[in-house]
């Protein structure tokens, strides 16, 4: 196998030692941009979705090895769940990051998630997520498709979410009542506001909440001019300890109700999926042996999954190879990029401002490569 | 008087209930004996329970879908009727229903609401079949039956379990060394531990990430604990009682946070007994177990003063439950009118149904199955309401529970889902409840309460205002 050290890798030095402060203008006239994060809850598997042409895969995983793979590239192929993910492969609107994950290595998925939220390197130390605080640099809006609000979108102003009801509410003068009974400027007072603020169209009655019908919602909303710039999906059920599967099974199906969602976006946002950005995000990715009971345990990298009209199709990765000297540990496929500046670029590419601008206010001027140019079309 | 005590570590004052007239003493009297459960309707066994997810599992796996494997609306139809059979869709209600009356009726809403907490600490996620069949069960014999005792050994019925054993996949472990281990080696297969049970155990039922173990101490905590499993048979699939098996367990001496566990007696069950005991002996349980137990009754960011006591009181009784509980209460009642709490959407709509008396759970009449239709929509609406609510207690998403941060409940859809049960709850309450009265049981601050609601006339109005109101979400 011979995958290559990515020549992008080389250039990002430069770029960020040229990268000086530069405030937040947004050129004037440019369609709105959107960035969808379906978060993959449990560890999601970065050898299944996307597994390289390795034999030392095969052996490390007999029983639950992926065999009826779609092809990428001459080095890695697509699980055949995500089906939708081929087609935009196919159309130049898919890539990946492989071997990347958050600075984190201590395999507890509640650390995990926290830190892949929060941004940074304590667990629990941050109350706010770095999307959060980077649609609070650039004044910009976002919605959550989830009951609670997740951490992600978490900051000093509070952000919009929607999961659907068939219950009424108290008209306005009540809300206003009640709203005056909440201290000022208490997240709970925000929090009201926004629901006293909300746009008709988020509050028809509705009962379903199949993660794909919400994102059918999620794609009216982002769809329109003054909408939300953001939407936010929660997905769990990567955590296979036990009846991981190949083709099929535990992980396979839960690759395919990511692959629904992209599907749903890309259909119901029409045009707008040309200025569209969705990517994945997960705590860390699984270890490279299988265990005893046909599943696998929480390991270190893993690969973002990218769609949409924004994204340049190439599969980014130093990659770090599978001989036991080269795993972290001895044990899981290593991390050799920092899933934070993919999501620090992202963010920088779909808002407008400049990347040096966006990493200051996010991830706290931390030396993360700009790589808007490597991976995005803008 | 502190009357948001009652609401901080209770379900407030019903109408026409009399106002304990010594809150801390009323409360702590509630902590040393187990109340029965209110419930007039049946209880099923977690026997029972087991047999009828058995039967579902089994028809479903190995009958149904080999029956209809090529015409996938029988099997569908098929299945739906197994449903009915089973109770695949009922038991989950039933056992809400029992959760709810114990909280409202059981005499002893302390004590309900340190259940609560435990079986959240303990927290059994949404996995197969689980919510629908046994984890009310677990709750049930499980924890409730062990919240007078100390927490070691509460921790050591909780961790042999049949229910944490499968969610945590201790059944898939196998250590290396193992007999069973070293054949399926022999023969090419893969025989490794499997790390979750181990690391939650630690991680979070006791000393937390605070005691700084490392990788090597949960792998060597998954060797003390490679056995404990129950067996997968055809007849009835994972629903089998756990037992030890020595054959699948890791020999040898195992060293976890520095000490060393090794076989006493005929077998190698004693290591994992013996590793709770020292795990839950540890400071950081102590200090975490007392950490949560403020952050759920008194505030998100507990501060040593208030964790204090109740690490004091666990040294001095080696963790016996009552006097950890009671220590807590005392915490509460000291810190009640200081420092404020946002009740999580149960526990919220438990103390509405309450102090407002509205008529809940559903009866056990109306909660009488008949094990053939699909349960009727009254059946269940403790389901679709807890759902819509944002809290289905059987089913944590993860197995650290549901959150106990205000932050994580508050959303502009959660505040819309209080805002819409508020409403509803005109409808539900008595044309003659006497909302002054409700509101000097359980409110200091009534006058101001009651000038806020002067504009309302109706009691649709007063309750749709009072309830989503800031002093009914804080206690």
């Amino acid at each position: 196998m011979t995958i290559t050290r990515r020549e992008f890798i080389a250039g990002v030095g430069s770029i960020t030692l040229l990268a000086s402060p530069v405030f937040n203008v947004r050129a004037a006239g440019l369609q709105k941009r959107n960035l969808v994060i379906i978060m993959l809850r449990g560890g999601m598997d970065g050898l299944t979705a996307v597994p390289p042409r390795d034999k030392r895969l095969n052996s490390a995983r007999p029983d639950i090895l992926v065999k009826k793979t779609q092809k990428l590239t001459s080095d890695f192929d697509l699980h055949p769940s995500l089906e939708t993910f081929h087609e935009l492969w196919k159309a130049g609107q898919a890539g990946v990051v492989h071997a990347t994950n958050i600075p984190y290595t201590k395999r507890s998925h509640f650390e995990g998630q926290n830190l892949m939220e929060s941004g940074g390197h304590v667990p629990y130390g941050e109350s706010t997520g770095w999307l959060g605080r980077g649609l609070e640099a650039a004044e910009l809006g976002g919605l959550a498709i989830s009951l609670p609000m997740p951490l992600l979108l978490r900051g000093k102003v509070v952000q919009d979410n929607f999961y659907p009801t068939h219950m009424s509410m108290p008209h306005k003068p009540e809300l206003m009542t009640i709203a005056g009974s909440y201290p000022e400027g208490s997240a709970l007072r925000k929090a009201m506001e926004k629901v006293i603020s909300r746009p008709k169209s988020m509050m028809q009655q509705s009962n379903s909440n199949d993660a794909a019908d919400l994102a059918d919602t999620a794609a009216t909303e982002l769809a329109r001019a003054d909408g939300p710039r953001v939407a936010v999906f929660d997905l769990d059920g990567f955590d296979t300890h036990a009846a991981q599967g190949g083709d099929d099974g535990a992980h396979g199906e839960k690759l395919s109700d990511y692959d629904e969602i992209i599907n749903r976006l890309r259909d119901g946002l029409g045009d707008a999926f040309d200025n569209t950005l969705i990517l994945t995000l997960t705590e860390f990715g699984r270890k490279l042996d299988q265990n005893g009971g046909y599943g696998t345990e929480h390991g270190y990298g893993t690969a973002i999954m990218m769609a949409g009209g924004l994204v340049k199709q190439a599969i980014h990765a130093d990659w770090p190879g599978l001989k036991s000297k080269e795993l972290f540990e001895g044990q899981d496929l290593n991390a050799t990029i920092d899933a934070r500046a993919v999501y620090c670029s992202a963010m920088a590419a779909c808002f407008d401002v400049d990347f040096a601008y966006m990493r200051k206010h996010t991830f706290w001027d931390e030396p993360l490569p700009d790589l808007t140019d490597a991976l995005f079309k803008v | 008087m502190k009357r948001d005590f009652f609401r901080k570590v209770g379900f407030g004052i019903a109408p026409g209930e009399s106002v304990p007239t010594d809150p801390l003493a009323w409360a702590q009297a509630q902590m040393d004996t187990v109340p029965d459960l209110s419930w007039k309707g049946d209880i099923p066994t977690g026997e029972a329970l087991m047999d009828h997810y058995a039967h579902w599992v089994y028809t479903d796996r190995k009958v149904l879908r080999k029956k209809h494997k090529k015409d996938r609306k029988a099997y569908k139809a098929a299945k739906e009727q197994l449903r009915y059979k089973t109770g695949e869709r009922f038991f989950e209600n039933l056992e809400l229903a029992i959760r709810h009356d114990a909280a409202l009726n059981s005499g002893a809403p302390v004590f309900e609401r340190l259940w609560f907490f435990w079986a959240n600490h303990f927290a059994i996620t949404d996995k197969d079949f689980m919510p629908e069949f046994t984890t009310g069960a677990y709750h049930r014999d499980v924890l409730r039956q062990h919240m007078t005792g100390s927490f070691v050994d509460l921790t050591k019925a909780a961790t042999t379990s049949w229910a944490m054993i499968h969610n945590l996949d201790n059944s898939e472990s196998i250590g290396p060394n193992s007999e069973n281990g070293r054949r399926r080696r022999e023969r090419g297969k893969v025989a490794t531990v499997n790390e979750n049970h181990a690391r939650e155990l630690m991680e979070l039922h006791t000393v937390s990430p605070a005691a700084g173990y490392t990788q090597d101490d949960v792998i060597a905590l998954s060797y003390v604990m490679a056995g404990w499993e129950h067996k997968h048979t055809k007849k009835r699939q994972e629903c089998n009682p756990v037992h030890f098996n020595q054959r699948n367990h890791q020999p040898g001496t195992h060293t976890v946070l520095g000490k060393q566990y090794k076989q006493r007696g005929l077998n190698s069950s004693n290591k994992l007994l013996d590793a709770i005991e020292d795990l839950c002996a540890h400071p950081d349980c102590r200090r975490f177990i007392a950490l949560k137990l403020c952050r759920h009754f008194i505030c998100d960011q507990p501060t040593d003063a208030m964790m204090q006591p109740i690490i004091l009181a666990w040294e001095d009784s080696d963790g016996d439950l009552p006097t950890v509980h009671k220590a807590l209460l005392q915490v509460a009642w000291d810190y009640t009118g200081i420092e404020q709490k946002f009740q999580n959407p149960e526990v919220w709509f438990l103390q509405m149904v309450n102090m407002a008396g509205m008529a809940w759970p559903p009866s056990p009449k109306t909660m009488t199955y008949t094990f053939k239709n699909k349960p009727r929509r009254d059946q269940r609406k403790p389901e679709s309401m807890l759902r819509e609510l944002g809290l289905l207690p059987y089913r944590p998403p993860q197995p650290n529970g549901f959150s106990d941060m205000s932050s994580d409940w508050l959303s502009p859809e959660l505040l819309i889902r209080r805002l819409a049960f508020s409403s509803e709850s005109g409808t539900r309450i008595s044309a003659n409840l006497d909302f002054d009265a409700l509101i000097d049981s359980n409110f200091d601050n009534a006058d101001e309460i009651k000038a806020y609601l002067s504009p309302f006339t109706t009691r649709f109005g007063r309750a749709e205002t009072l309830f989503p109101s800031y002093w009914m979400l804080m206690a």
